[in-house]
Protein backbone atom coordinates (compact mmCIF):
# COMPACT_ATOMS: atom_id res chain seq x y z
CA UNK A 1 0.00 0.00 0.00
CA UNK A 2 2.79 2.38 1.00
CA UNK A 3 4.80 1.50 -2.11
CA UNK A 4 1.87 2.35 -4.33
CA UNK A 5 1.41 5.66 -2.55
CA UNK A 6 5.09 6.57 -2.98
CA UNK A 7 4.92 5.62 -6.64
CA UNK A 8 1.90 7.87 -7.15
CA UNK A 9 3.62 10.82 -5.51
CA UNK A 10 6.77 10.22 -7.53
CA UNK A 11 4.73 10.10 -10.72
CA UNK A 12 3.04 13.34 -9.75
CA UNK A 13 6.41 15.04 -9.27
CA UNK A 14 7.70 13.65 -12.53
CA UNK A 15 4.67 14.91 -14.38
CA UNK A 16 4.49 18.34 -12.75
CA UNK A 17 7.43 20.21 -14.35
CA UNK A 18 5.38 20.68 -17.46
CA UNK A 19 2.63 22.36 -15.44
CA UNK A 20 4.65 24.22 -12.79
CA UNK A 21 4.68 27.99 -13.08
CA UNK A 22 8.01 29.78 -13.50
CA UNK A 23 9.14 31.37 -10.26
CA UNK A 24 10.03 34.95 -11.01
CA UNK A 25 11.27 37.71 -8.68
CA UNK A 26 10.55 41.34 -9.43
CA UNK A 27 12.62 43.70 -7.29
CA UNK A 28 11.15 47.18 -6.96
CA UNK A 29 13.14 50.39 -6.87
CA UNK A 30 12.20 51.30 -3.30
CA UNK A 31 9.89 50.42 -0.46
CA UNK A 32 6.35 50.05 -1.81
CA UNK A 33 4.35 53.14 -2.68
CA UNK A 34 1.45 54.04 -5.03
CA UNK A 35 3.45 53.70 -8.27
CA UNK A 36 3.85 49.94 -7.71
CA UNK A 37 0.12 49.21 -7.55
CA UNK A 38 -0.21 47.56 -11.02
CA UNK A 39 2.16 44.72 -10.13
CA UNK A 40 0.36 43.88 -6.91
CA UNK A 41 -2.97 44.16 -8.75
CA UNK A 42 -1.79 41.88 -11.54
CA UNK A 43 -0.52 39.30 -9.10
CA UNK A 44 -3.77 39.39 -7.14
CA UNK A 45 -5.95 39.14 -10.24
CA UNK A 46 -3.91 36.26 -11.63
CA UNK A 47 -2.64 38.02 -14.80
CA UNK A 48 0.84 36.71 -14.06
CA UNK A 49 -0.41 33.25 -13.10
CA UNK A 50 -2.33 32.92 -16.38
CA UNK A 51 1.00 33.49 -18.16
CA UNK A 52 2.52 30.68 -16.11
CA UNK A 53 4.42 33.01 -13.80
CA UNK A 54 4.58 32.65 -10.02
CA UNK A 55 5.53 36.22 -9.20
CA UNK A 56 7.34 37.32 -6.04
CA UNK A 57 7.57 41.08 -5.54
CA UNK A 58 10.46 42.31 -3.39
CA UNK A 59 10.85 45.84 -2.13
CA UNK A 60 14.15 47.48 -3.05
CA UNK A 61 16.62 49.95 -1.56
CA UNK A 62 17.20 52.33 -4.43
CA UNK A 63 17.27 51.99 -8.21
CA UNK A 64 21.05 51.66 -8.17
CA UNK A 65 21.03 48.73 -5.78
CA UNK A 66 18.19 46.98 -7.62
CA UNK A 67 19.94 47.50 -10.98
CA UNK A 68 23.09 45.89 -9.58
CA UNK A 69 21.05 43.02 -8.16
CA UNK A 70 19.51 42.33 -11.57
CA UNK A 71 22.94 42.59 -13.21
CA UNK A 72 24.24 40.03 -10.72
CA UNK A 73 21.17 37.81 -11.40
CA UNK A 74 20.08 37.99 -7.78
CA UNK A 75 16.69 39.20 -9.05
CA UNK A 76 15.10 38.23 -12.37
CA UNK A 77 13.45 41.56 -13.17
CA UNK A 78 13.86 44.98 -11.66
CA UNK A 79 11.50 47.95 -11.64
CA UNK A 80 13.96 50.82 -11.62
CA UNK A 81 14.65 54.32 -12.88
CA UNK A 82 15.79 53.55 -16.43
CA UNK A 83 18.35 56.41 -16.64
CA UNK A 84 20.00 54.93 -13.53
CA UNK A 85 20.05 51.55 -15.27
CA UNK A 86 21.63 53.16 -18.34
CA UNK A 87 24.38 54.63 -16.16
CA UNK A 88 25.11 51.21 -14.73
CA UNK A 89 24.97 49.63 -18.20
CA UNK A 90 27.38 52.23 -19.54
CA UNK A 91 29.85 51.04 -16.88
CA UNK A 92 29.50 47.49 -18.14
CA UNK A 93 26.51 46.09 -16.23
CA UNK A 94 24.68 43.60 -18.50
CA UNK A 95 21.26 45.24 -18.33
CA UNK A 96 18.51 46.05 -20.79
CA UNK A 97 15.17 47.80 -20.27
CA UNK A 98 12.42 45.57 -21.64
CA UNK A 99 9.77 48.25 -21.13
CA UNK A 100 9.76 51.90 -20.05
CA UNK A 101 6.60 52.62 -18.07
CA UNK A 102 6.95 56.20 -16.87
CA UNK A 103 7.66 58.17 -20.02
CA UNK A 104 7.11 61.56 -18.42
CA UNK A 105 9.34 62.40 -15.51
CA UNK A 106 7.85 62.09 -12.00
CA UNK A 107 10.63 64.25 -10.56
CA UNK A 108 9.57 67.34 -8.68
CA UNK A 109 10.44 69.79 -5.94
CA UNK A 110 7.67 69.55 -3.37
CA UNK A 111 6.64 71.27 -0.17
CA UNK A 112 3.58 71.89 1.98
CA UNK A 113 0.78 73.51 -0.02
CA UNK A 114 0.24 76.16 2.63
CA UNK A 115 3.75 77.49 1.99
CA UNK A 116 2.46 78.62 -1.43
CA UNK A 117 5.55 77.53 -3.34
CA UNK A 118 3.96 76.88 -6.71
CA UNK A 119 6.33 78.31 -9.31
CA UNK A 120 10.11 78.14 -9.64
CA UNK A 121 10.42 81.83 -8.64
CA UNK A 122 8.92 80.93 -5.26
CA UNK A 123 11.94 78.72 -4.57
CA UNK A 124 14.17 81.78 -4.10
CA UNK A 125 15.17 82.22 -0.48
CA UNK A 126 13.90 78.80 0.54
CA UNK A 127 15.69 75.68 1.82
CA UNK A 128 15.74 72.62 -0.44
CA UNK A 129 16.55 69.11 0.82
CA UNK A 130 18.39 66.86 -1.65
CA UNK A 131 20.05 63.45 -1.55
CA UNK A 132 23.53 63.60 -3.09
CA UNK A 133 24.06 61.07 -5.86
CA UNK A 134 20.43 60.22 -6.57
CA UNK A 135 18.76 60.75 -9.93
CA UNK A 136 16.94 63.96 -8.98
CA UNK A 137 20.02 65.65 -7.61
CA UNK A 138 21.63 65.19 -11.02
CA UNK A 139 18.78 66.68 -13.06
CA UNK A 140 18.29 69.52 -10.56
CA UNK A 141 20.98 71.71 -12.21
CA UNK A 142 19.11 71.39 -15.53
CA UNK A 143 15.86 72.42 -13.84
CA UNK A 144 17.66 75.44 -12.39
CA UNK A 145 18.97 76.31 -15.83
CA UNK A 146 15.58 75.93 -17.50
CA UNK A 147 13.87 78.08 -14.90
CA UNK A 148 16.58 80.73 -14.59
CA UNK A 149 17.42 79.95 -10.97
CA UNK A 150 20.93 79.89 -9.51
CA UNK A 151 22.35 77.74 -6.67
CA UNK A 152 22.87 80.94 -4.70
CA UNK A 153 19.14 81.74 -4.81
CA UNK A 154 18.30 79.17 -2.18
CA UNK A 155 19.83 77.09 0.60
CA UNK A 156 20.56 73.37 0.17
CA UNK A 157 20.67 70.71 2.86
CA UNK A 158 21.74 67.14 2.05
CA UNK A 159 20.63 63.92 3.62
CA UNK A 160 19.37 60.45 2.88
CA UNK A 161 15.76 59.69 1.95
CA UNK A 162 14.42 59.58 5.51
CA UNK A 163 16.22 62.76 6.48
CA UNK A 164 14.68 64.63 3.53
CA UNK A 165 11.20 63.63 4.64
CA UNK A 166 11.91 64.54 8.27
CA UNK A 167 13.34 67.88 7.21
CA UNK A 168 10.21 68.96 5.34
CA UNK A 169 7.82 67.56 7.96
CA UNK A 170 9.69 69.40 10.73
CA UNK A 171 10.16 72.61 8.85
CA UNK A 172 13.95 72.36 8.63
CA UNK A 173 13.51 72.49 4.85
CA UNK A 174 10.75 74.08 2.75
CA UNK A 175 11.08 71.70 -0.21
CA UNK A 176 12.51 68.31 -1.06
CA UNK A 177 13.34 66.73 -4.41
CA UNK A 178 11.18 63.67 -4.90
CA UNK A 179 8.70 61.84 -7.09
CA UNK A 180 5.23 63.39 -7.34
CA UNK A 181 3.52 60.23 -6.09
CA UNK A 182 5.99 59.06 -3.44
CA UNK A 183 7.21 61.49 -0.79
CA UNK A 184 4.18 63.75 -1.19
CA UNK A 185 1.91 60.93 -0.07
CA UNK A 186 4.20 59.93 2.78
CA UNK A 187 4.20 63.49 4.07
CA UNK A 188 0.43 63.57 3.75
CA UNK A 189 0.19 60.32 5.76
CA UNK A 190 2.38 61.71 8.50
CA UNK A 191 0.91 65.18 8.83
CA UNK A 192 -2.48 65.13 7.11
CA UNK A 193 -1.45 68.23 5.15
CA UNK A 194 -1.43 68.50 1.38
CA UNK A 195 1.80 68.84 -0.59
CA UNK A 196 2.25 70.78 -3.83
CA UNK A 197 4.89 69.54 -6.28
CA UNK A 198 6.63 71.69 -8.87
CA UNK A 199 7.02 69.12 -11.65
CA UNK A 200 10.26 69.15 -13.61
CA UNK A 201 8.33 67.90 -16.65
CA UNK A 202 6.31 71.13 -16.70
CA UNK A 203 9.51 73.10 -17.31
CA UNK A 204 10.79 71.30 -20.34
CA UNK A 205 12.60 68.38 -18.73
CA UNK A 206 11.91 65.36 -20.88
CA UNK A 207 13.33 62.36 -19.11
CA UNK A 208 11.93 58.85 -18.87
CA UNK A 209 11.81 57.23 -15.48
CA UNK A 210 10.72 53.85 -14.15
CA UNK A 211 10.68 50.73 -16.27
CA UNK A 212 11.31 47.01 -16.23
CA UNK A 213 14.92 45.94 -16.58
CA UNK A 214 16.48 42.50 -16.93
CA UNK A 215 19.89 40.92 -17.30
CA UNK A 216 20.88 40.65 -20.99
CA UNK A 217 21.92 37.00 -20.59
CA UNK A 218 18.62 36.20 -18.86
CA UNK A 219 16.72 37.81 -21.74
CA UNK A 220 18.64 35.76 -24.30
CA UNK A 221 18.19 32.46 -22.46
CA UNK A 222 14.56 32.93 -21.43
CA UNK A 223 13.01 34.92 -24.25
CA UNK A 224 9.66 33.20 -23.86
CA UNK A 225 9.49 33.98 -20.16
CA UNK A 226 10.36 37.63 -20.77
CA UNK A 227 7.57 37.92 -23.36
CA UNK A 228 5.06 36.35 -20.99
CA UNK A 229 6.17 38.59 -18.15
CA UNK A 230 5.85 41.77 -20.24
CA UNK A 231 2.45 40.63 -21.52
CA UNK A 232 1.25 40.11 -17.94
CA UNK A 233 2.78 43.41 -16.83
CA UNK A 234 1.13 45.30 -19.71
CA UNK A 235 -2.28 43.81 -18.91
CA UNK A 236 -1.73 44.59 -15.18
CA UNK A 237 -0.99 48.23 -15.95
CA UNK A 238 -3.96 48.59 -18.32
CA UNK A 239 -6.41 46.99 -15.89
CA UNK A 240 -5.05 48.72 -12.80
CA UNK A 241 -5.40 52.10 -14.53
CA UNK A 242 -9.12 51.39 -14.85
CA UNK A 243 -9.50 50.42 -11.19
CA UNK A 244 -7.05 52.56 -9.19
CA UNK A 245 -8.65 52.01 -5.80
CA UNK A 246 -8.68 48.22 -6.19
CA UNK A 247 -5.09 48.36 -7.37
CA UNK A 248 -4.07 50.33 -4.29
CA UNK A 249 -6.02 47.89 -2.14
CA UNK A 250 -3.99 45.05 -3.68
CA UNK A 251 -0.86 46.63 -2.22
CA UNK A 252 -2.39 46.66 1.25
CA UNK A 253 -3.68 43.10 0.94
CA UNK A 254 -0.18 41.92 0.17
CA UNK A 255 1.54 44.31 2.57
CA UNK A 256 -0.71 45.70 5.31
CA UNK A 257 1.97 48.18 6.36
CA UNK A 258 2.35 49.48 2.82
CA UNK A 259 0.61 52.78 3.53
CA UNK A 260 -2.89 54.21 3.71
CA UNK A 261 -5.52 53.31 1.11
CA UNK A 262 -6.46 56.92 0.37
CA UNK A 263 -2.94 58.15 -0.25
CA UNK A 264 -1.86 55.00 -2.10
CA UNK A 265 -4.82 55.47 -4.43
CA UNK A 266 -4.02 59.17 -4.87
CA UNK A 267 -0.37 58.34 -5.53
CA UNK A 268 -1.30 55.78 -8.17
CA UNK A 269 -3.75 58.18 -9.80
CA UNK A 270 -0.93 60.74 -10.01
CA UNK A 271 1.24 58.11 -11.70
CA UNK A 272 -1.19 57.13 -14.48
CA UNK A 273 -0.78 60.34 -16.57
CA UNK A 274 2.99 59.78 -16.55
CA UNK A 275 2.62 56.59 -18.61
CA UNK A 276 2.25 58.78 -21.70
CA UNK A 277 5.22 60.63 -23.13
CA UNK A 278 5.23 64.45 -22.88
CA UNK A 279 3.72 64.76 -26.39
CA UNK A 280 0.96 62.28 -25.54
CA UNK A 281 1.76 59.95 -28.42
CA UNK A 282 2.36 56.61 -26.61
CA UNK A 283 0.11 53.83 -27.81
CA UNK A 284 0.72 51.20 -25.19
CA UNK A 285 2.18 50.95 -21.70
CA UNK A 286 5.91 50.21 -21.66
CA UNK A 287 6.33 50.96 -25.38
CA UNK A 288 8.72 53.92 -25.52
CA UNK A 289 9.61 55.93 -28.62
CA UNK A 290 13.16 56.27 -29.87
CA UNK A 291 12.86 60.06 -29.76
CA UNK A 292 11.92 59.99 -26.10
CA UNK A 293 14.88 57.76 -25.27
CA UNK A 294 17.23 59.91 -27.29
CA UNK A 295 16.15 63.04 -25.41
CA UNK A 296 16.69 61.28 -22.10
CA UNK A 297 20.09 60.10 -23.28
CA UNK A 298 21.10 63.64 -24.26
CA UNK A 299 20.16 64.87 -20.78
CA UNK A 300 22.11 62.03 -19.18
CA UNK A 301 25.24 62.87 -21.12
CA UNK A 302 24.99 66.59 -20.51
CA UNK A 303 23.88 66.56 -16.86
CA UNK A 304 24.07 63.00 -15.61
CA UNK A 305 27.79 62.58 -16.01
CA UNK A 306 27.32 59.84 -18.57
CA UNK A 307 30.20 59.25 -20.96
CA UNK A 308 29.38 60.65 -24.44
CA UNK A 309 30.58 57.40 -25.98
CA UNK A 310 27.53 55.72 -24.48
CA UNK A 311 25.30 57.57 -26.96
CA UNK A 312 26.28 55.08 -29.62
CA UNK A 313 25.16 52.18 -27.47
CA UNK A 314 21.71 53.61 -26.72
CA UNK A 315 19.93 51.09 -28.94
CA UNK A 316 21.32 48.27 -26.84
CA UNK A 317 20.00 49.72 -23.59
CA UNK A 318 16.28 49.30 -24.28
CA UNK A 319 13.97 47.22 -26.43
CA UNK A 320 10.28 47.03 -27.27
CA UNK A 321 10.74 43.58 -28.85
CA UNK A 322 9.27 41.64 -25.94
CA UNK A 323 6.07 43.66 -25.62
CA UNK A 324 2.75 42.27 -26.81
CA UNK A 325 1.45 43.63 -30.10
CA UNK A 326 -0.45 46.88 -29.53
CA UNK A 327 -4.18 46.86 -30.18
CA UNK A 328 -4.42 43.09 -29.95
CA UNK B 1 75.70 38.72 12.70
CA UNK B 2 78.17 40.61 14.86
CA UNK B 3 75.99 42.33 17.44
CA UNK B 4 78.81 44.40 18.80
CA UNK B 5 78.66 46.61 15.71
CA UNK B 6 75.26 47.85 16.72
CA UNK B 7 72.31 48.18 14.39
CA UNK B 8 73.06 49.18 10.80
CA UNK B 9 70.91 51.65 8.89
CA UNK B 10 69.61 48.89 6.64
CA UNK B 11 68.55 46.83 9.62
CA UNK B 12 66.85 49.84 11.13
CA UNK B 13 64.78 50.31 7.97
CA UNK B 14 63.93 46.62 7.75
CA UNK B 15 62.81 46.53 11.37
CA UNK B 16 60.90 49.80 11.33
CA UNK B 17 57.20 49.74 12.15
CA UNK B 18 55.91 50.74 8.75
CA UNK B 19 57.82 48.48 6.38
CA UNK B 20 56.24 45.16 7.20
CA UNK B 21 52.64 46.35 7.04
CA UNK B 22 53.52 48.06 3.76
CA UNK B 23 54.84 44.80 2.32
CA UNK B 24 51.70 43.01 3.49
CA UNK B 25 49.55 45.73 1.95
CA UNK B 26 51.32 45.36 -1.38
CA UNK B 27 50.81 41.60 -1.23
CA UNK B 28 47.09 42.05 -0.50
CA UNK B 29 46.75 44.49 -3.39
CA UNK B 30 48.41 42.00 -5.74
CA UNK B 31 46.06 39.29 -4.48
CA UNK B 32 43.07 41.60 -5.11
CA UNK B 33 44.29 42.33 -8.63
CA UNK B 34 44.83 38.67 -9.43
CA UNK B 35 41.43 37.70 -8.03
CA UNK B 36 39.63 40.33 -10.12
CA UNK B 37 41.42 39.14 -13.26
CA UNK B 38 41.10 35.40 -12.67
CA UNK B 39 37.46 35.46 -11.59
CA UNK B 40 36.67 38.12 -14.24
CA UNK B 41 34.82 40.24 -11.71
CA UNK B 42 33.01 43.05 -13.56
CA UNK B 43 34.08 46.63 -12.70
CA UNK B 44 30.62 47.63 -11.56
CA UNK B 45 30.81 45.04 -8.74
CA UNK B 46 34.44 45.31 -7.57
CA UNK B 47 36.89 47.75 -9.14
CA UNK B 48 40.43 46.70 -10.08
CA UNK B 49 43.20 48.09 -7.83
CA UNK B 50 44.70 50.02 -10.72
CA UNK B 51 41.44 51.99 -11.25
CA UNK B 52 41.20 52.70 -7.53
CA UNK B 53 44.75 54.05 -7.39
CA UNK B 54 44.10 56.19 -10.47
CA UNK B 55 40.94 57.57 -8.84
CA UNK B 56 42.82 58.15 -5.58
CA UNK B 57 45.49 60.20 -7.32
CA UNK B 58 43.07 62.07 -9.58
CA UNK B 59 40.65 63.02 -6.79
CA UNK B 60 43.23 63.50 -4.08
CA UNK B 61 42.45 67.18 -3.48
CA UNK B 62 38.69 66.53 -3.26
CA UNK B 63 39.20 63.61 -0.89
CA UNK B 64 41.63 65.55 1.28
CA UNK B 65 39.22 68.48 1.51
CA UNK B 66 36.41 66.05 2.41
CA UNK B 67 38.58 64.38 5.05
CA UNK B 68 38.74 67.60 7.09
CA UNK B 69 35.10 67.81 8.25
CA UNK B 70 35.02 64.06 8.86
CA UNK B 71 38.15 64.23 11.02
CA UNK B 72 36.83 67.21 12.95
CA UNK B 73 33.58 65.40 13.68
CA UNK B 74 35.55 62.29 14.68
CA UNK B 75 37.77 64.22 17.07
CA UNK B 76 34.79 66.05 18.53
CA UNK B 77 32.94 62.81 19.19
CA UNK B 78 36.07 61.18 20.54
CA UNK B 79 36.73 64.08 22.91
CA UNK B 80 33.18 63.79 24.24
CA UNK B 81 33.62 60.02 24.65
CA UNK B 82 36.74 60.58 26.75
CA UNK B 83 35.24 63.47 28.71
CA UNK B 84 32.14 61.48 29.64
CA UNK B 85 33.49 57.95 29.50
CA UNK B 86 36.33 58.13 31.99
CA UNK B 87 34.41 59.85 34.82
CA UNK B 88 31.49 57.45 34.37
CA UNK B 89 33.93 54.54 34.46
CA UNK B 90 35.40 55.89 37.68
CA UNK B 91 31.93 56.05 39.21
CA UNK B 92 31.11 52.55 38.08
CA UNK B 93 34.41 51.13 39.31
CA UNK B 94 34.22 52.99 42.58
CA UNK B 95 30.68 52.23 43.63
CA UNK B 96 28.88 48.90 43.62
CA UNK B 97 25.56 50.75 43.66
CA UNK B 98 26.28 52.82 40.60
CA UNK B 99 27.60 49.77 38.80
CA UNK B 100 24.49 47.75 39.56
CA UNK B 101 22.16 50.47 38.27
CA UNK B 102 24.08 51.98 35.39
CA UNK B 103 26.30 49.34 33.78
CA UNK B 104 23.57 46.98 32.51
CA UNK B 105 21.71 49.93 30.94
CA UNK B 106 24.88 51.02 29.21
CA UNK B 107 25.30 47.57 27.72
CA UNK B 108 21.62 47.59 26.66
CA UNK B 109 22.07 50.93 24.92
CA UNK B 110 25.00 49.57 22.95
CA UNK B 111 22.78 47.17 21.08
CA UNK B 112 20.68 49.98 19.65
CA UNK B 113 21.85 50.42 16.05
CA UNK B 114 23.10 53.98 15.73
CA UNK B 115 22.34 53.97 11.99
CA UNK B 116 18.66 53.66 12.79
CA UNK B 117 18.52 56.60 15.19
CA UNK B 118 20.93 58.87 13.32
CA UNK B 119 18.08 60.51 11.32
CA UNK B 120 16.51 61.54 14.63
CA UNK B 121 19.64 63.48 15.54
CA UNK B 122 19.26 65.53 12.37
CA UNK B 123 15.64 66.23 13.31
CA UNK B 124 16.62 67.32 16.82
CA UNK B 125 19.88 69.13 16.11
CA UNK B 126 19.66 70.29 12.50
CA UNK B 127 22.01 69.80 9.60
CA UNK B 128 25.28 71.08 11.08
CA UNK B 129 28.17 69.24 12.65
CA UNK B 130 26.30 68.39 15.88
CA UNK B 131 24.55 65.20 14.68
CA UNK B 132 27.85 63.89 13.32
CA UNK B 133 29.67 64.57 16.60
CA UNK B 134 26.89 62.87 18.56
CA UNK B 135 26.98 59.90 16.21
CA UNK B 136 30.75 59.60 16.66
CA UNK B 137 30.37 60.01 20.42
CA UNK B 138 27.76 57.25 20.70
CA UNK B 139 29.95 54.77 18.87
CA UNK B 140 33.16 55.68 20.65
CA UNK B 141 31.76 55.87 24.16
CA UNK B 142 31.32 52.24 25.10
CA UNK B 143 34.88 50.88 24.51
CA UNK B 144 36.31 53.65 26.68
CA UNK B 145 33.91 52.94 29.53
CA UNK B 146 34.45 49.19 29.46
CA UNK B 147 38.24 49.39 29.35
CA UNK B 148 38.42 52.18 31.92
CA UNK B 149 36.20 50.25 34.34
CA UNK B 150 38.49 47.28 33.84
CA UNK B 151 41.52 49.48 34.45
CA UNK B 152 40.21 51.15 37.60
CA UNK B 153 39.04 47.85 39.03
CA UNK B 154 42.40 46.21 38.52
CA UNK B 155 44.30 48.59 40.75
CA UNK B 156 46.20 46.53 43.28
CA UNK B 157 44.40 46.70 46.62
CA UNK B 158 47.75 46.64 48.46
CA UNK B 159 48.76 49.86 46.71
CA UNK B 160 45.49 51.49 47.73
CA UNK B 161 46.02 50.39 51.31
CA UNK B 162 49.57 51.75 51.20
CA UNK B 163 48.36 55.11 49.98
CA UNK B 164 45.68 55.22 52.68
CA UNK B 165 48.20 54.27 55.35
CA UNK B 166 50.26 57.26 54.23
CA UNK B 167 47.22 59.53 54.69
CA UNK B 168 46.89 60.34 51.00
CA UNK B 169 43.79 62.37 50.10
CA UNK B 170 41.28 60.97 47.62
CA UNK B 171 42.62 63.22 44.89
CA UNK B 172 46.19 62.22 45.61
CA UNK B 173 45.26 58.53 45.62
CA UNK B 174 43.52 58.98 42.29
CA UNK B 175 46.36 60.94 40.75
CA UNK B 176 49.25 58.85 41.99
CA UNK B 177 47.84 55.33 42.28
CA UNK B 178 44.49 54.68 40.55
CA UNK B 179 44.95 56.64 37.35
CA UNK B 180 48.46 55.45 36.45
CA UNK B 181 47.43 51.85 37.08
CA UNK B 182 44.34 52.24 34.96
CA UNK B 183 46.09 54.01 32.09
CA UNK B 184 47.23 50.93 30.13
CA UNK B 185 43.67 49.62 29.96
CA UNK B 186 42.32 53.09 29.20
CA UNK B 187 44.71 53.53 26.28
CA UNK B 188 43.60 50.20 24.83
CA UNK B 189 40.03 51.46 25.00
CA UNK B 190 41.00 54.79 23.44
CA UNK B 191 42.54 53.06 20.45
CA UNK B 192 39.39 51.04 19.76
CA UNK B 193 37.20 54.05 20.42
CA UNK B 194 38.90 56.38 17.96
CA UNK B 195 38.49 53.96 15.06
CA UNK B 196 34.82 53.54 15.93
CA UNK B 197 34.41 57.31 16.20
CA UNK B 198 35.46 57.56 12.52
CA UNK B 199 32.65 55.16 11.61
CA UNK B 200 30.21 57.18 13.68
CA UNK B 201 31.17 60.41 11.93
CA UNK B 202 30.63 58.83 8.50
CA UNK B 203 27.25 57.38 9.52
CA UNK B 204 26.26 60.86 10.60
CA UNK B 205 27.35 62.21 7.22
CA UNK B 206 25.34 59.63 5.29
CA UNK B 207 22.25 60.71 7.04
CA UNK B 208 22.56 64.45 6.67
CA UNK B 209 25.55 66.35 5.41
CA UNK B 210 26.88 68.53 2.61
CA UNK B 211 30.50 67.66 3.16
CA UNK B 212 32.86 65.00 4.35
CA UNK B 213 33.92 61.57 3.18
CA UNK B 214 30.41 60.20 3.83
CA UNK B 215 29.05 62.72 1.33
CA UNK B 216 31.69 61.70 -1.26
CA UNK B 217 30.82 58.04 -0.66
CA UNK B 218 27.08 58.66 -1.14
CA UNK B 219 27.62 60.58 -4.35
CA UNK B 220 30.04 58.06 -5.85
CA UNK B 221 27.77 55.12 -4.97
CA UNK B 222 24.86 56.90 -6.64
CA UNK B 223 26.88 57.40 -9.82
CA UNK B 224 28.29 53.87 -9.88
CA UNK B 225 31.79 55.39 -9.57
CA UNK B 226 33.21 52.42 -7.68
CA UNK B 227 36.90 53.39 -7.99
CA UNK B 228 36.14 56.76 -6.34
CA UNK B 229 34.10 55.00 -3.68
CA UNK B 230 36.97 52.64 -2.86
CA UNK B 231 39.42 55.55 -2.89
CA UNK B 232 37.21 57.35 -0.33
CA UNK B 233 37.19 54.19 1.79
CA UNK B 234 40.99 54.11 1.67
CA UNK B 235 41.17 57.73 2.83
CA UNK B 236 38.75 56.87 5.64
CA UNK B 237 40.92 53.95 6.71
CA UNK B 238 43.97 56.22 6.61
CA UNK B 239 42.24 58.69 8.95
CA UNK B 240 41.65 55.83 11.38
CA UNK B 241 45.27 54.68 11.10
CA UNK B 242 46.68 58.16 11.69
CA UNK B 243 44.48 58.77 14.74
CA UNK B 244 45.33 55.33 16.12
CA UNK B 245 49.02 56.04 15.65
CA UNK B 246 48.75 59.41 17.43
CA UNK B 247 47.19 57.71 20.44
CA UNK B 248 49.93 55.11 20.31
CA UNK B 249 52.59 57.83 20.47
CA UNK B 250 50.81 59.52 23.39
CA UNK B 251 50.65 56.14 25.10
CA UNK B 252 54.37 55.63 24.71
CA UNK B 253 54.98 59.01 26.32
CA UNK B 254 52.42 58.54 29.10
CA UNK B 255 53.17 55.02 30.25
CA UNK B 256 56.71 54.20 29.20
CA UNK B 257 57.05 52.01 32.26
CA UNK B 258 54.35 49.53 31.25
CA UNK B 259 55.18 45.98 30.17
CA UNK B 260 53.52 46.51 26.79
CA UNK B 261 55.98 49.27 25.92
CA UNK B 262 59.07 47.12 26.38
CA UNK B 263 60.97 46.41 23.22
CA UNK B 264 63.16 43.40 22.70
CA UNK B 265 66.64 44.27 23.82
CA UNK B 266 69.41 41.93 22.91
CA UNK B 267 71.88 41.95 25.72
CA UNK B 268 75.47 41.81 24.72
CA UNK B 269 77.42 38.90 25.98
Amino acid sequence: MKKAWFAAVAALFAASPAFAADKVTLMLNWYVYGEHAPFYYGKEKGYFAEQGIDLEIQEGRGSGVTAQAVAAKTADFGYVDVPTMIKAAAKGAPLVATGVLLQTSPMSAMGFSDKNIRKPEDIKGKTVAVTPGDSMSQIWPLFLKKTGLKESDFRTVSGDAQTKLNAVINGQADLLLGYVMDQSMKIKDATGKAVTPIRFADYGIKMVSSGIVANTDFVKEKEGLVRRFMAAATKSVEEASKHPKDAAQAILTANPKGGQLATLTEGFELTIPLYKDPDGKSKQPFRVSDDNMKESMDLLVEYGGLDAAARGKLAGFYTNAYLPNPGK
Amino acid sequence: MDRRRGVTAAERVLNSGWLRPLIFLVLLTLLWDVTVRVLKIPPYLVPAPKDVIVALVAEWDVLLAAAVPTTIATLGGFALSVAFGIPIAMLIAGSRTVEAYVYPLLVFSQSIPKVAIAPLFVVWFGFGIVPKVISAFLLGFFPIVVSAVQGFKSVDQDMMDLARSMKASRLQTFRMVSLPHALPAIFAGLKVSVTLAVVGAVVGEFVGSNSGIGFVLQRSIGNFELPTMFAALIVLALIGVVLFWIIDVVERLAIPWHASQRHLVVATA
